[in-house]
């Protein structure tokens, strides 16, 4: 099981990598969302939001209203974040859980796959 | 998405413009104005898979449930090569509602048929890019849209008989006449039906789980509404001639409001595209691209574009309708009639496969969370199994009433090419997929021994 602070500290490397990326800049554009993320195994929530092209700091709990909301396990959670995971291949496999439209999943995985993989 | 967008999107996905070509298909299958009873049978067989697609939207509430439950109900390798199949359903649809858009509209202007390509060609265009620069139809838009087509073709069926002049002949004798054919009537009404399901692929963005549920039986009710209303005016008012033309609904039109009407029901032709395009564009390009991402396509289909759209995916639909729906207008009436047929096929296949899912799952998954579940399983999913696979059989022989194993043929060619592709392609796409992973060095930092982590 990730800790906390694993997690804070794996989605920090995420969000250097994808802030730096100038066509995930464009890929993101108009995309604003606030994102919750609930850990399946240890209860944990966090919030991340996307405005104006760049990701934002994770925040501990869940604030305000999600536009989206992803549940995986704390070890998913982690490995995506440092790009060792297909999530979409976990999504497909239902470990990775998510409530919101078909665009909100196309945009949350190329965020991985542009990011680490460079497609 | 509410209740209404969920209703709208559930019956104008079936509502496409095939609909219209199908539904005067079954007329001339039947006694005249006893269609209507056909489609009844086929909306209770509908509402028997709506059972189905229930329990199993409920345990897989997501976009990829069709890989879940097809994959924990059997063979991968089979799931994979039954779920490819069904996916040439929507490229059929697409195709075909291209070519009747495009016919509807050559009729309509009065120019050369000759130009029926060029319309395809400029609307799958026009599909296409819209979709690369992911634009997606509104909800609100969606549901205009559907109650448009259906007003438009209700009032257009009622005025058309009121104006026949004469009362119906045969409405409660589906069995009188010559040529009958009972079950392939059934099975086409099965696929006035078809599509029905594919809103299972927004259960992640309806506000209350139950919705998709409860919109799948508004969309079957209301499809049985109109489609049982259209079929009763068209056996009523047109010749067998206009019946298997690529544009009875145009006759339709003109029997009820004269010139005006052929403008309305091309008009209503071209609507039921926003649907159909939008619903199966989105769909299958992002089902090729989630398949690519898991190593079961080519990379390539993973591609995506400035603003996320799986671009291959999208241009692939693209050309492939084209050429469909091409191949439909040279062949001529009897193309989009074998059209029909493979889909009417397909759609039956994939109830009785789901019929099939239902009862391994039970099995197999016994404690697995069912917020619905289907009654008297054992009995139903066998029936189900049973008459959708009997109607699957007897419509992939069967071409406007005739014995014609073309459907067959297609079906049997592109199940093989698929099966072919997922033996011997998809493990080597596969081993390539793992050895660029394991030539990836792990980037997540070790743990220092013995501290492994529990929760904060």
């Amino acid at each position: 099981m990730a800790t906390s602070e694993e997690i804070v500290e794996a989605y920090g490397e995420w969000q250097v990598r994808c802030n730096a990326n100038p066509r995930l800049a464009k890929m993101l554009r108009g995309w604003d969302r606030r994102v919750h993320l609930v850990t399946s195994d240890s209860g944990l929530t966090f919030t991340i939001a996307v405005s104006g092209s760049v990701l934002a700091d994770i925040v501990p709990g869940s604030e305000g209203v999600p536009d989206v909301v992803v549940t995986a396990s704390s070890e998913d959670f982690a490995d995506m974040f440092w790009g060792d995971l297909n999530p979409s291949e976990k999504y497909v496999s239902g470990d990775i859980v998510l409530a919101g439209s078909s665009e909100d999943v196309m945009r949350l995985d190329a965020m991985s796959m542009v990011a680490f993989l460079d497609r | 998405m509410g209740l209404r967008t969920a209703t709208s999107t559930s019956t104008g996905l079936a509502f496409a413009a095939l609909q219209y070509l199908a539904a005067a298909g079954l007329v001339t299958y039947v006694a005249g104005d006893s269609a209507w009873i056909s489609i009844g049978v086929a909306g209770l067989l509908a509402l028997v898979a709506w059972g189905f697609f229930g329990e199993l939207n409920g345990m897989f509430p997501t976009a990829a449930a069709i890989r879940r439950y097809m994959s924990g109900a059997m063979d991968d390798r089979v799931a994979l090569s039954v779920t490819f199949t069904y996916l040439t359903t929507i490229v059929l649809v697409v195709a075909a509602d291209a070519f009747i858009v495009g016919a509807a509209l050559t009729r309509a202007l009065g120019v050369p048929s000759g130009l029926t390509a060029l319309w395809t060609a400029v609307l799958l265009a026009l599909a296409v890019m819209s979709n690369l620069r992911g634009v997606k139809v509104a909800g609100w838009v969606q549901d205009i849209a559907t109650a448009l087509v259906l007003a438009a073709t209700i009032v257009v069926s009622v005025v058309a008989l009121a104006r026949s002049g004469h009362p119906l002949v045969t409405p409660l004798n589906p069995l009188g006449g010559h040529g009958t054919n009972l079950v392939e009537s059934i099975a086409l009404g099965v696929f006035l039906y078809s599509a029905f399901e594919w809103v299972t692929t927004n259960a992640e963005e309806v506000r209350r789980p139950e919705h998709v549920h409860r919109a799948m039986l508004l969309a079957v009710i209301i499809l049985f509404g109109a489609c049982a209303l259209m079929t009763t005016a068209l056996g009523h008012v047109l010749s067998r001639g206009q019946l298997l033309s690529a544009t009875p609904q145009l006759y339709l039109g003109s029997k009820a409001f004269g010139g005006a009407g052929i403008w309305l029901m091309a008009a209503v032709t071209a609507v039921t595209a926003v649907n159909t395009f939008n619903g199966g564009f989105v769909t299958a390009s992002r089902f090729m691209y989630a398949t690519a991402r898991e190593g079961s396509l080519p990379p390539l289909f993973s591609r995506l574009n400035d603003r996320a759209v799986p671009w291959v995916p999208v241009l692939a639909l693209g050309i492939a309708s084209f050429v469909l729906a091409v191949v439909v207008q040279v062949v001529g009436g009897a193309g989009w009639q074998v059209l029909v047929a493979v889909g009417a096929t397909l759609e039956a296949m994939i109830y009785a496969v789901a019929a099939f899912c239902v009862l391994r799952l039970r099995a197999r998954m016994p404690d697995h969370h069912r917020p619905f579940r289907v009654r008297v399983v054992m009995p139903l999913a066998g029936v189900g199994i049973a008459v959708f696979g009997t109607l699957a059989l007897v419509s992939s022989v069967t071409v406007a009433n005739r014995l014609n194993p073309a459907p067959l043929v297609v079906i049997a060619v592109v199940g093989a090419a698929s099966g072919w592709y997922v033996v011997s392609v998809v493990p080597k796409l596969r081993a390539a997929e793992e050895a660029r992973r394991a030539a990836r060095t792990r980037r997540r930092p070790s743990r220092p021994a013995g501290g492994t982590a529990g929760p904060s």
